[in-house]
């Protein structure tokens, strides 16, 4: 069975800005990346600022344009589609946006905001009214709220219009750009729970972008870590989390410190500062930050390899591994 | 001795409705050289709390009752222009938002300099200082970066950048409010590490305030829990992240995702919403959303012993020592 | 930090809360009366003047106030409060179709400059400046004295000349909303740019063009009279605010209340629209309502 999205070998380029006496060059916001979501299914992609996460989410979106490589969905190309044609599939593909509040439009009520996509595809025939209503349920709002205004209702609720509005069409493929970003921790979990059981219970696939492994870890099959525009470590959410093949995912994991005092602190400290993607490391991209770097790793671009159903691209993954064990 | 000792500190901001009454009886103190975490979410009173101290309120705010004691004085009682003398000297502040705190079209030397302006040292002495600061804070080649503009600077750096005109003329005490939110969790860690390294140094004392409980829990020697305008509980982070007496801090605790370890689809939330602070409930003001809710609950609770140095204010410790 | 969303007035239409804010804002209350006041008597003037302001009665003529006359009368004997009167009828025809073109102009072409390709920003922006750097009274002098003074001109110059003014705020406002998350929300969903530029651009750009344009019609009134009094504008006898002030300065030897007569509605009007527009400023913003220390 072929997957529901296929990204293959994706570049997003954009055009620098020329000055008066500086020629304008690109720079690789996205820098070929393949990844596989199945349908029903929920992949998370983890990255920092700067590793093109939204970047990527927003390309198969089809809000930005991949310069190469290709993105199919059920087969069918969305690089270089036609918005004309793209708009049709818009009721399949739908994207939350990180701001919960600044990505609805201002003037318009709750109810307008949620029914929009049935007047955008042309199905307004349909009774809108009932329609808000059973957005509103499905996502735990009361149905008052219809009459409200964006300004007046708190983040966590913007975030469940944002939910509502998405999933309004009954899409296939649903695109959440930190889904928990502003929110308090006591309601990060409602989100994640949500999503979770809209997933069952609509059987969508979900494409999760965030920062924060901890978001991932508990929703996601599949896992993806991005570090300046490629992944650098892919697999099961569980034997990611289990087994981090490469340091920058560990790093990651001991980042988010868990909240005890006592702690044993398996901590990866990274040095410096992330590079400047205008200024691509040669080699492996995450050698100057790596605590366990090689003279090779700053030559060669490490391929992928695979340990179980984990792929990385480390060329020393035993390395660490071994002071990991030592240190534990 | 306490630096700062706040007793029963009360804030109302003014608005439309009636007043909003942001902070209520709010009491703590804040040790000598030692790390005092504020804990809380949106809604918890952090931000007036900061601004109560450092006397930067809303137009529209008012204190209500209480002291803001630092070094056993009441800043609430002092001029406008006592306050601007220990601003930036006596007490510092980092802001949350590091590529907004530097002035854009000045190098980071010559407002590092600039803000030595009190010090009669010569400019190369006080630029050698501030050389010397940026240093400290984990900057490499400092003498060269002190001629560049901020916009050269990552967030990351430009956050230590502010840590170090924060604690030039060695403040008595550092608030530090979200200081590391903006940044990637990679370098919220560098930071942090260093906080800690440069407060055992200088010895000041630091008040950190923060939502990310692991932070707070890797860095804190003391914690204040904030919940809706009050201080739920209080004591050493052991005390309190161990053994949770205020149930708003155990739930908060188990909400937190760095908590939980093994894989569910159905993570723990605190049901409902913060109460509207206009109209305050009349007892417990977590009561509400409380699993432990009983009929006690129907009166404010005051503030409890769970052990030495550990309180909280919750009807459920009166009841334990009683029963 | 303060939960907005905790518990909530019912909710309003937005006309509704403007107005209920608006009436709250001392200011705003006071240029609302003042504009009301003004609208209505140029509204009701046929029930409201005593005579007819055109009709002469030399007998009578440079009177001070009296009961008879509230205001006197001038040269011709005219009631002068009457022609006050209709004056500011004269003053809002000429304002307010000149103010509600220019929007609807300069809301065009700033959207298309706004939201459009880069060639077609720089050409209107090219139109705009154009316009903008012929003072306005010397092109009305141009174009009056080409097809002679009427007020249709007067309308169609001061219309011109101030769509520029309506057009580049509409176009920097249209460039940041584009870049807003909302907008790449609702492209996310497949909405044509014409729905965009209709349903989530315009009711953005629609409040501060409010406030623009109260602020701008003392200015249009402010012209209308400065050409009238030039002998440009409106034709005589028909009673206008500026050629009130002519009479009034080529009789100041005879009468002062020629001048304080044409001079009172025009303060008047400069200050009731401009507290209006103050107050709005502040109103409009839904994010901005409620909050600081009002």
């Amino acid at each position: 069975m072929s997957a529901l999205l296929e990204i293959r070998d994706v570049f997003v380029r954009f055009k620098l800005r020329g000055g008066v006496f500086s020629s304008a060059g690109t720079i690789d916001a996205v820098s070929g990346v393949s990844l596989d979501i199945e349908e029903g299914k929920t992949y998370g992609i983890v990255g920092e600022s700067g590793s093109g996460k939204t970047t990527l989410a927003r390309a198969v979106a089809g809000l930005h344009h991949a310069s190469e490589g290709s993105i199919l969905y059920r087969g069918q190309e969305l690089v270089d589609l036609p918005e004309a044609e793209f708009r049709k599939l818009r009721r399949e593909i739908v994207m939350m946006f990180q701001d919960p509040i600044g990505s609805l439009s201002p003037r318009l009520t709750i109810k307008s905001l949620i029914t929009e996509p049935f007047r955008i595809q042309g199905m307004s025939d349909r009774d809108l009214d009932a329609e808000a209503k059973r957005l509103l349920t499905m996502v735990g709002l009361p149905p008052e709220f219809a009459a409200r205004y964006p300004y007046q209702i708190s983040g966590g609720q913007a975030r469940r219009v944002g939910v509502a509005r998405a999933l309004a069409l009954d899409p296939k493929l649903l695109i959440a750009d930190e889904p928990t970003a502003g929110l308090d921790v006591s309601i990060q979990g409602e989100m994640l729970n949500l999503l979770a059981r809209l997933q069952d219970e609509l059987g969508l696939a979900i494409m999760i972008i965030t920062h924060n492994l901890n978001v991932v870890r508990h929703i996601t099959d599949k896992v993806g870590i991005m570090y300046l525009g490629k992944l650098v470590e892919e697999g099961p959410t569980e034997e990611v989390f289990a087994r981090p093949q490469h340091p920058y995912t560990l790093a990651l994991l001991a980042a988010n410190p868990e909240p005890d005092p006592d702690a044993q602190l398996m901590r990866v400290e990274l040095q410096g500062e992330p590079p400047s993607i205008l200024r691509r490391p040669k080699g492996c991209e995450f050698h100057t930050r790596c605590p366990f770097v090689q003279p090779r790793c700053s030559t060669d671009v490490p391929a992928w390899s695979s340990h179980g159903a984990v792929a990385h691209r480390c060329h020393f993954p035993e390395i660490w591994a071994q002071e990991d064990a030592a240190t534990t | 001795m306490a630096v700062l000792d706040i007793r029963d500190l009360s804030v109302s901001y003014a608005t439309p409705r009636g007043p909003l009454k942001a902070l209520r009886n709010v009491s703590m103190t804040i040790p000598e050289k030692k790390i005092t975490g504020i804990v809380g979410e949106s809604g918890c009173g952090k931000s007036t709390l900061i601004s109560s101290i450092i006397r930067l309120m809303a137009p529209n705010a008012k204190v209500g009752s209480g002291e803001v004691r630092f070094k056993g004085e009441n800043l609430l009682a002092r001029s406008e222009n006592e306050m601007r003398a220990l601003r930036g000297t006596e007490i510092s502040m980092v802001f949350q938002d590091p590529m907004q705190t530097h002035n854009p079209v000045l190098t980071v030397g010559r407002q590092m300099i600039d803000i030595q302006y009190r010090d009669k040292l010569s400019k190369a002495e006080k630029r050698k200082r501030a050389a010397g600061m940026l240093a400290l804070v984990g900057i490499p080649d400092p003498e060269a970066r002190l001629n560049q503009y901020p916009f050269e600077f990552s967030g990351g750096m430009r956050q230590r950048i502010a840590i170090a005109m924060a604690l030039m003329a060695k403040p008595s005490l550092l608030i530090a409010d979200e200081p590391t939110t903006a940044l990637d969790a990679t370098l919220e860690v560098q930071i942090i590490k260093r906080l800690r390294e440069l407060q055992d140094e200088i010895g000041c004392s630091i008040l950190f305030i923060s939502h990310h409980l692991g932070v707070i829990a890797e860095l804190c020697d003391e914690v204040v829990v904030m919940y809706a305008g009050e201080v739920v509980e209080s004591g050493t982070v052991r005390d309190v992240f161990h053994n949770p007496a205020h149930p708003y801090t155990r739930a908060l605790l188990e909400c937190d995702p760095g908590h939980i370890k093994v894989r569910t689809r159905n993570l723990p939330t605190i049901p409902g919403n913060i109460p509207d602070l206009v109209n305050l409930p009349s007892g417990c003001i977590f009561a509400e959303r409380c699993d432990k809710r009983h009929d006690a609950c129907a009166a404010r609770p005051a503030m409890g012993t769970a052990s030495p140095g550990h309180h909280a204010a919750c009807h459920l410790i009166a009841e334990r020592v009683t029963a | 930090m303060t939960d907005t969303a905790v518990s909530l007035p019912k909710p309003r239409s937005e006309l509704g809360e403007i107005f209920h804010h608006l009436v709250r804002d001392p200011l705003g209350l006071a240029g609302l009366i003042i504009v009301t006041l003004i609208v209505a008597s140029a509204l009701f003037a046929p029930w409201i003047a005593p005579y007819d302001p055109i009709e002469m009665n030399i007998p009578d003529r440079l009177q001070g106030p009296n009961l008879a006359h509230l205001m006197g009368t001038d040269q011709l004997g005219r009631d002068t409060f009457s022609r006050v009167i209709w004056g500011g009828r004269v003053a809002l025809q000429v304002a307010l179709p000149t103010i509600a073109g220019a929007i609807a102009i300069g809301l065009v072409l700033g959207m298309i400059a706004g939201y459009g390709p880069k060639w077609l920003d720089n050409l209107i922006v090219l139109f705009f400046d154009t316009v903008r750097s012929f003072p306005t009274v010397m092109f009305a002098l141009a174009v009056v004295a080409l097809v002679g003074p009427s007020l249709n001109t007067v309308i169609l110059v001061i219309m011109v000349t101030s769509i520029p003014t309506y057009g580049r705020v509409v176009r920097t406002l249209t460039q940041s909303l584009k870049e807003a998350e909302f907008i790449t929300a609702e492209k996310s969903l497949g909405a044509s740019t014409a729905r965009i530029m209709g349903i989530h651009i315009v009711p953005n750009v629609l409040g501060p063009l409010a406030v623009l344009a109260a602020m701008d019609i003392p200015t249009v009134v402010g012209l209308e009279a400065g050409l009238s009094f030039l002998g440009m504008g409106v034709k005589p006898p028909t009673p206008s605010w500026g050629s009130l002030l002519n009479d009034g300065y080529s009789l100041i030897r005879n009468t002062p209340w020629l001048i304080v007569a044409g001079g009172i509605p025009l303060i008047l009007t400069t200050l009731g629209f401009t507290f209006l527009g103050e107050a709005l400023r502040d109103v409009v913003d839904p994010k901005l309502r409620g909050k600081g220390g009002k």
